[in-house]
């Protein structure tokens, strides 16, 4: 019998039982489906963890300060509401690093002021006082203006990330460069608008986007080196030289080794005391890549597993099929059909049954995906390869679950089920 | 019709032919020792009561059996040592199969039924199409080629069912009780399609228990206790009676 007939055959066979049919791929259906969905929304996750890390870039160590619990020995307490207290990154911590082996260059960046208000209401942002390679490492642009550049010494100008643009100024006001805004007591003059749009997260700076830019000379010369909070009349003065690192090393391989180095250093010239974090993108990358390889083992286990009671589902149902369609089977084999053209005739039935079950599935996987995307607001990831997975699988599934109930049909004798009438 | 009979070339060849059942520790001898030919353009009816062994003879001579013992030729070919693939392939090239209950697909209509035999047999579509139609023609239903299996009558299901046992040209017919499912008048009608094939050459052999229609074969072969016991002859005019 030749294969296009043959399949022609299954196929009609099938359409004559379209509710059974359905019926029958359903656990193939929900089974792929919860795969797709599942999948959909684990490589979302990942995708969007992974660019966060990957935004920060891989060939650099972040270097942020913490400050350290009250107990911390270079706190000392002058008066019953006031606080000094010095900790975290310093100019020599800075020189050190800068003159390590493989250690390429280091941005700063320094939160001068941590409270800006407009009128009385306080923004979510922050003036950074930072160094000119900040921009690149930060892997942010400049879209409007320019940077901050060596000719501005420490004279009052500023870049505004997007976000802080945006809090200052209505949306009418377009054209804001050469404007000037006032920080506290002091003003400045804006020369650019900086967006970041890989949603870089820096460890002790957050989003360039929200920050506002100033040359480390002006936030020096304005600002020094405390700055003072005051909460609840208690008035705390922080020493701080440094809020943030990038340590930019000469190539990725260098990573592992010098950030050892730096920790050990630090350890040793802040006293243990843990003032001071550091973040390597490429381990949180690592990590996270292996977190993702477990995830998808599990993942993979469930669906197998769901999968395996779909194809049982199905094999069972060909199998009954099979004793019902004895007397069609019977009547085949004496009009001239060989064991293989009936094994063929119900295997294809069965692949059918799980393919159109596993297409089905992976468009109800992607519907979930999507309305899951549009409710709960989480980043869903499509990638064919794991559709076409789906399909190849469900063709496998019916290969697997088929063969049994195929081979016991072409082992129907004619005689008996022509006979059983 | 003997004379042309004795002189055409042999369809079907049975020496001796054993068929023995075991179950358990029992062994039943069903067949034991049946000895027949049919000459090509014969119409044979094989008679026997219940229990008398046409059944298993149906079945070998349909090769859906093998014979304990014995030699089956089927148009010059010995089926003794033949596999399931080879027997399944001469099963629908050599033989037609006309069964008691019509056995078509409910779900295929007139034309796709017909065209079941030639589908196994890899008919390009289009040859198995026309072949398809001359049959229905020839069985008088080319008006109902498009209809189903539950839109015609007993009389024309059996048609339908002699029409797709046509349709590999086979070397014979073997028809298992055609008429048993149909009343009387259709059951005459039905027997007149088999005079009209064998009027056209066509080789048939009847297994039945019915004997209205012994007159109406040239020979009858009378089957007791798996044994041939008489012969009727209408050709010749001549009833040979063996010890069984």
């Amino acid at each position: 019998m030749k294969l296009r007939d043959q399949l022609w055959l299954s196929f009609h066979n099938l359409m004559l039982h379209k509710i059974r049919s359905v019926l029958t791929s359903l656990g193939i259906i929900f089974g792929v489906g919860s795969v797709i969905a599942m999948l959909s929304i684990s490589e979302g996750a990942k995708r969007e963890a992974l660019a966060q890390i990957e935004s920060m870039g891989v060939d650099k160590i972040i270097i942020a300060t913490r400050k350290p619990p009250p107990t911390g020995k270079d706190v000392s307490e002058n008066s019953t509401n006031s606080n000094l207290e010095t900790f975290g990154l310093t100019q020599a911590d800075h020189d050190h690093i800068l003159h390590m082996d493989n250690v390429k260059s280091i941005a700063t960046a320094r939160d001068s002021r941590k409270s800006i208000l407009r009128g009385t209401t306080r923004l979510d942002l922050n003036l950074f006082g930072v160094t000119l390679d900040f921009l690149e490492e930060s892997r942010s642009e400049i879209t409007q203006g320019r940077w901050l550049s060596p000719l501005d010494g420490d004279r009052n100008v500023c870049v505004l990330g997007i976000d802080a643009k945006r809090a200052l100024f209505s949306l009418a006001e377009r054209d804001i460069v050469g404007k000037v805004i006032s920080v506290g007591d002091d003003a400045f003059r804006i020369v650019g608008i900086l967006e970041n749009a890989k949603g870089t997260t820096i460890e002790g700076f957050g989003s360039p986007n929200t920050a506002i830019f100033i040359s480390k000379a002006a936030s020096e010369s304005i600002y020094g080196r405390t700055s003072v909070t005051r909460v609840s009349g208690r008035t705390s003065i922080e020493v701080v030289d440094y809020d943030c690192f990038i340590v930019k090393v000469i190539d990725v391989s260098y990573i592992d080794f010098t950030s050892k180095r730096i920790a050990a250093y630090l350890s040793k010239m802040h006293n243990d005391v843990k003032d001071w974090e550091m973040v390597v993108p490429l381990d949180l990358l690592k990590q996270r890549e292996q977190t993702q390889n477990i995830f998808t083992v599990v993942m993979s286990s469930i669906a197998g597993i769901s999968l395996l009671v779909g194809g049982i589902g199905i094999m069972n149902i060909m199998l009954a099929n099979v004793y019902e369609r004895r007397k069609e089977i019977g009547t085949r084999r004496a009009l001239g059909a060989q064991k293989s053209d009936i094994i063929r005739q119900f295997l294809f039935e069965t692949i059918f049954l799980t393919s159109i079950g596993g297409f089905t599935g992976v468009v109800l996987g992607l519907c979930i995906a999507k309305i899951v995307t549009k409710y709960a607001n989480w980043p869903v990831a499509f990638s064919l390869w794991f559709i076409v997975l789906a399909l190849v699988i469900s063709a496998v599934i019916g290969i697997i679950f088929g063969t049994y109930p195929a081979w016991k049909a072409a082992q129907q004798n004619p005689i008996d089920v022509l006979r059983a009438e | 019709m003997a004379q042309a009979a004795a002189g055409k070339k042999e369809a079907l060849h049975l020496a001796d032919i054993r068929k023995t059942y075991h179950t358990g520790s029992f062994d039943v001898p069903v067949l034991k020792g049946v000895n027949f030919d049919v000459m090509r353009g014969e119409f044979i009816g094989i008679m026997g009561s219940s229990g008398s062994g046409k059944s298993t003879l149906l079945n070998i001579l349909g090769l859906l059996d093998k014979p304990s013992s014995g030699e089956y030729r089927l148009d010059g070919i010995n089926v003794e040592t033949l596999s399931d693939r080879e027997l399944t392939t001469i099963r629908n090239i050599k033989i037609g199969f006309v069964f008691q209950a019509f056995n078509l697909f409910p779900h295929l209509t007139v034309q796709e039924n017909i065209e079941v035999p030639m589908l196994y047999a890899g008919v390009a579509k289009h040859i198995r199409h026309k072949v398809a139609a001359e049959m229905a023609e020839k069985v008088k239903l080319a008006h109902r080629l498009d209809h189903r299996p539950n839109q015609l009558s007993g009389g024309e299901c059996q048609r339908v069912a002699v029409a797709r046992s046509l349709v590999n040209n086979p070397t014979f017919i073997l028809a298992d009780e055609p008429t048993g499912n149909l009343d009387e008048k259709t059951g005459v009608e039905i027997m007149k399609l088999f005079h009209d094939l064998h009027a056209a050459g066509t080789t048939l052999v009847m297994v039945t228990h019915n004997p209205q229609y012994e007159p109406e074969y040239d020979r009858v072969i009378y089957l007791r206790n798996g044994k041939k016991w008489r012969v009727i002859d209408n050709i010749q005019h001549k009833t040979e009676e063996f010890e069984t």
